[in-house]
């Protein structure tokens, strides 16, 4: 029985390859993940220990809120065995560029680091307080050059000097490198963040062990302070950085797995078809009297192999798109900083890759297999195949009905509930099952459905199109498990679209319903000068400035920011969302508090609490509740109240409105103005904020349809695998045709339009659950979303998935058109 | 032996000659054969087991290439033809009748009758397609598909198929070959109808002496030569002829 599985599986190797190539693109990706994952994980331990074998002992403080005191550097210098103590100061210090702005969106780093730490690339360390390096890539977007001299804000908004001395490497700290970083001397590091002590403390020994000087210096060094050894901080460092590429694993996994789904299907399929063909082989194996148990575990082991070459194929797949990612990443990604070791396949990879690639496959085996045992051995006498008429089983439509009852029920439960993260699962869990009912009910709903997206092929290409969309639902149950893999990529990008088109719309919507500001005058550092404001009032072109402020204060004697905004704006321009009550009656002796705060406090509209400071609080009569997506501070007190109890303080932000009609570029002149002296405030426009937030949205979107290009590559494969198996049972029907008198380019027309429509009925079927199921989720992430339909995209989705389909059919329908008609109607 | 009987031929072969393979591995399947098929008449090829005639209807009906010598259907010689318009050819002048796997399972009864010339995008005549319907007894059985009907049932619509194009000859390879005595005679005797009533020329490959008695005339090959033909044969007479070759 073995020798019969090996030689049965080389006279089908063919057929098998596009199988394989499911499998080993499938356990390729999940392999990939982990070689991509493994290599940065390596790269940052080996970088972290490069670092930490220049340091015995390091001194670090128990949080950036208390600081270790200066006073401790010198302590630990005389202690026995001490070499060498120097401190790491770490900060923020805004550093102004070449356009007089603070660089970035993020405040700059201010460090000191030991020499011994500072990775210069140019130049030189800072010797002296006015000198300083700037990081490697912010020096080249910024166009700094050594010996410039640079501006830096320290913690007053004073600016000073620097000249600039060299550049450095931050190397795999991910925090600097996304902030931007100035490496000054200890002093001026110090000075310019307001740091009020030492980050770090890093210690040589001059003989003693590591161990032993960590014990010695832990003694000085007191309970506020943690003291490790070198090898101790380089472990710590590089777990808290592998906790980020743990993210990446888990979704880079998660499309591994959606695409190792789509192989199981396509696996599935393609076995179910050999077990059909070979029908009459396995009956007359039967025949010559090999036991059901023999048929089954043939074909078991046909798939066992199949599952072991392709995965271990896949593993070199793995393997190869790893070491790509990381390249890719290295030559197109330069300022993000991925530390790089070799590529390695880990035999935690191997046997993860391997494991899963042989379980899927033999599992989708299975139930073929089972099938192969009811091959009555008296099919082999038979001469011709019956064909599959397909009758949809009580069984069948029992369990569809308790899936789809079951789909139904949470969908609506989870529409209908109070939106939020339970509501969003429970929807999920809806779609989950409602893709098992259509899983169920596939070769009951690929008849009509091939019926629909053959209607035009068939009105188009004549004969061949109407035959074509006979044969797409001649085996529904075939051709149902063919498009359902299609559909699972398809209906996973649908509803991301949805999601994505919804959730930009629903922020559209929002900002221009509250408030419709043109420009947005905010600080890197926190703080916009109240002179801003001022200097923007009184001109024609702006008809509204409204000021933004808060300052900590008490709620009901809980700290809470108390915020304000200009009392005019409220009257005029700005229609803040009230989940109950209205801001209409806010008013001196009044408040506006946001939703989670309410709930939090359990304070109704109509409540008196008590708003101020620690000192003096007064009683306000809450008359809103503001939706947490409201503008407003999250308590919301009249301009004059809050004047009162917290003065004239520096503005958070100020939203501006063109007036009419007025020269935008005028308008924006003089918002650039009026910030003009301050490098740490920055305008920002509504169309860029809604630019930047496209892109980011885009570039999700595109990094996902990328993702889920793969499951839609493999179940191509199974679109091309059906057809040309159903080409290769066929052969005597597309002679019979030829014969009749088609023309080779109509047989080729006929299997191409055929392969069309299964991928058209795929794509239905993925839209509209993706559809739905985008919109169900929209209702779960908050009352008053703004639907919208992608249908651009969606469209192109359909179209994309139709030309795929043909595609796939390239090669199958050559072959079918090339084949002789005499030899194909001669033979069995 | 060789004769060209008829003037009015609707198909004749001059010289085929068709070698399968090369060198030591050549099998000479025709080794040169002139025959001529009448118009309006029933011939029957005839010979035993490789003796080229399925070979031979194969070439004549441009399902297969000719390594040497010329066929011409009516006034079209087919040896010259490329494939495109050779399957134009087949499909607008040649009918087929097959052993067996005649119809398309996805098919029913009617559509199967008409698809050749839908293929053709031509419209039947619709007083022909009543007349081949109720010749071959299908009247009822139109809207079936082929599994659901019998084997005899199945090769009527595959004569009715051959007939409705009104092609210029119907080739015809052993189309009783899977059917009980009883429906071969019926497929049998509406091919000599579809003969003497429509007019219609057809070729049929057979080993059975019975059903090669039904038609006008019978030619007999071996070892790719014709090398005998009857006119009006009788089962006892085709039988003997066979047997006197066999000998």
């Amino acid at each position: 029985m073995f020798r019969t599985t090996i030689t049965g599986l080389l006279a089908h190797r063919l057929r098998l390859l596009l199988t394989s190539l499911a499998i080993i693109l499938g356990v390729g990706f999940i392999a990939g993940t982990f070689v991509l994952t493994d290599t940065i994980d390596a790269g940052f331990s080996q970088s972290f220990t490069a670092a930490a074998d220049k340091i015995d002992v390091a001194v670090i403080s128990k949080g950036d809120e208390d600081p270790l005191p200066p006073s401790l550097l010198a302590k630990v210098g005389s202690v026995a065995g001490v070499k060498d103590a120097q401190p790491v100061v770490s900060g923020e210090a805004p550093l102004i560029g070449k356009d007089g702005k603070t660089v970035g969106e993020l405040v700059t780093a201010g460090v000191s680091f030991p020499s011994y730490r500072l990775d210069v690339t140019s130049g030189k360390a800072p010797a002296s307080d006015g000198e300083a390096l700037v990081d490697t890539s912010t020096a080249r977007a910024q166009g700094f050059r050594i010996g410039d001299t640079v501006s830096v804000l320290d913690q007053k908004n004073v600016r000073h000097e620097f000249r600039l001395v060299g550049t450095f490497d931050v190397g795999v700290d991910q925090s600097l490198a996304a902030r931007g970083a100035v490496a000054y001397t200890p002093a001026t590091a110090m000075r310019m963040t307001g740091a009020t002590g030492y980050a770090e403390i890093d210690v040589t020994t001059a003989g003693p062990s590591r161990e032993s000087l960590r014990t010695a210096v832990a003694a000085v060094a007191g309970s506020g302070a943690k003291v490790q050894t070198g090898e101790e901080r380089a472990a710590d460092l590089a777990a808290s950085n592998g906790a980020s590429t743990d993210y990446l694993k888990v979704g880079l996994l998660m499309f591994g797995f959606v695409a190792l789904l789509v192989a199981g299907l396509v696996i599935y399929n393609t076995f179910g078809i050999l077990v059909a063909q070979r029908m009459r082989e396995l009956a007359l194996l039967r025949c010559i009297g090999a036991t059901r148990r023999q048929v089954f575990g043939s074909i078991v082991l046909e798939s066992a192999i199949v599952g072991l070459v392709s995965s271990i194929l896949g593993l070199a797949a793995g393997l190869g798109m790893g070491w790509l990612a990381v390249f890719l990443l290295g030559t197109y990604q330069p300022d993000v900083e991925v530390p790089t070791g070799t590529v390695t396949l880990s035999p935690q990879t191997i046997v993860i890759g391997l494991a899963t690639g042989l379980i899927m496959t033999v599992v989708a085996a299975l139930l073929p297999a089972r099938q192969a045992t009811k091959v009555a051995p008296v099919a082999a006498l038979r001469t011709q195949t019956e064909e599959h008429t397909f009758r949809a089983g009580v069984v069948r439509i029992i369990f569809a009905v308790l899936f789809g009852l079951a789909a139904a029920g949470l969908t609506y439960a989870g529409v209908t509930a109070k939106p939020d993260e339970t509501a969003l699962m429970t929807v999920m869990a809806g779609g989950v099952l409602a893709f098992f009912t259509v899983l169920i009910l596939g070769p009951v709903l690929v008849t009509p459905l091939s019926g629909l997206a053959g209607w035009l092929p068939g009105r188009l290409f004549g004969v061949p199109g109407r035959l074509a969309t006979e044969n797409s639902r001649r085996n529904p149950k075939r051709s149902a498990t063919t498009t359902i893999a299609l559909t699972i990529g398809v209906t996973l990008m649908t509803f991301m679209a949805v999601l994505t088109a919804t959730m930009r719309a629903t922020a559209d919507h929002e900002l221009d319903s509250q408030f419709p500001a043109d420009y947005r005058v905010a600080a890197q550092t926190g703080d916009v000068p109240h002179t801003v404001a001022e200097a923007l009032r009184g001109h024609p072109e702006l008809a509204t400035v409204a000021e933004f402020r808060e300052a900590e204060g008490k709620l009901d004697d809980e700290d809470y920011p108390i915020g304000t905004v200009t009392s005019s704006v409220l009257e005029t321009a700005m229609r803040p969302k009230a989940t109950s009550g209205s801001a209409d009656g806010f008013k001196p002796g009044t408040v506006m508090i946001a939703d989670y705060v309410a709930e939090h406090l359990k304070i109704k509209v109509g409540d008196d609490v008590r708003v101020g400071t620690a000192k003096k609080a007064t009683p306000l009569r809450v008359v809103a509740i503001l939706d947490s997506q409201s503008l407003l501070p999250s308590i919301t007190v009249p301009e004059q109240f809050f004047d009162e109890r917290f003065g004239k303080t520096d503005d958070n932000q100020i939203l501006i409105t063109a007036a009419d009609g007025a020269d935008l570029d005028k308008a924006r002149a003089i918002v650039d103005d009026a910030t003009q002296p301050y490098p740490a405030v920055k305008v920002t426009s509504s169309t860029e904020i809604r630019g930047q937030f496209d892109e980011a949205i885009n570039g999700i979107l595109s990094v996902i349809t990328g993702l889920l290009g793969l499951a839609i590559v493999i179940s191509l494969l199974g679109i091309a695998n059906t057809l040309s198996l159903s080409v290769h049972e066929r052969t005597r029907e597309s002679a019979l045709l030829r014969a009749l008198g088609l023309k080779r380019g109509q047989l080729r027309g006929m299997l191409t339009v055929e392969a069309l429509i299964l991928g058209l009925v795929g794509a239905l079927v993925g839209t509209v659950l993706g559809i739905v199921y985008g919109w169900a989720a929209t209702t779960t992430i908050s009352e008053s979303v703004s639907f919208r339909l992608p249908v651009g995209q969606i469209a192109l989705f359909i179209a994309a998935s139709g030309l795929a389909g043909v595609l796939a059919a390239v090669l199958p329908a050559r072959r079918a058109a090339r084949t002789s008609i005499v030899g194909s109607l001669a033979s069995d | 032996m060789t004769t060209i009987t008829s003037v009015r031929s609707a198909v004749t072969a001059q010289g085929l000659t068709k070698v399968y393979g090369t060198g030591d591995a050549a099998v000479h399947a025709l080794r040169g054969i002139d025959v001529g098929f009448a118009t309006e008449a029933f011939t029957a090829i005839m010979g035993p087991s490789g003796s080229g005639k399925s070979t031979l209807m194969h070439c004549l009906a441009g399902l297969d290439s000719v390594t040497d010598g010329h066929v011409t259907i009516g006034d079209v010689e087919i040896t010259r033809l490329n494939d495109k318009r050779l399957t134009l050819l087949r499909r607008d002048r040649v009918g087929f009748i097959f052993q067996a796997f005649n119809l398309l399972p996805t098919l029913t009864a009617e559509q199967n009758i008409r698809l050749p010339l839908q293929i053709a995008g031509r419209q039947a005549d619709q007083a022909l397609f009543d007349r081949v319907i109720d010749t071959v007894g299908l009247r009822d059985r139109l809207r079936h598909k082929p599994s659901q009907l019998s084997g005899g049932q199945q090769q009527r619509v595959a004569v009715a198929r051959a007939l409705i194009s009104k092609p210029q000859v119907i080739f015809a390879d052993e189309p009783t070959g899977n059917l009980d005595s009883r429906s071969g005679a019926e497929v049998l005797s509406f091919l000599r109808t579809s003969v003497r009533e429509l007019g219609q020329t057809i070729v049929m490959v057979t080993h059975d002496p019975v059903a090669a008695s039904y038609a006008d005339r019978v030619v007999f090959l071996r070892d790719g030569l014709l090398v005998r033909e009857l006119e009006q044969p009788t089962p006892q007479t085709v039988l003997d002829t066979l047997v006197a070759l066999e000998a």
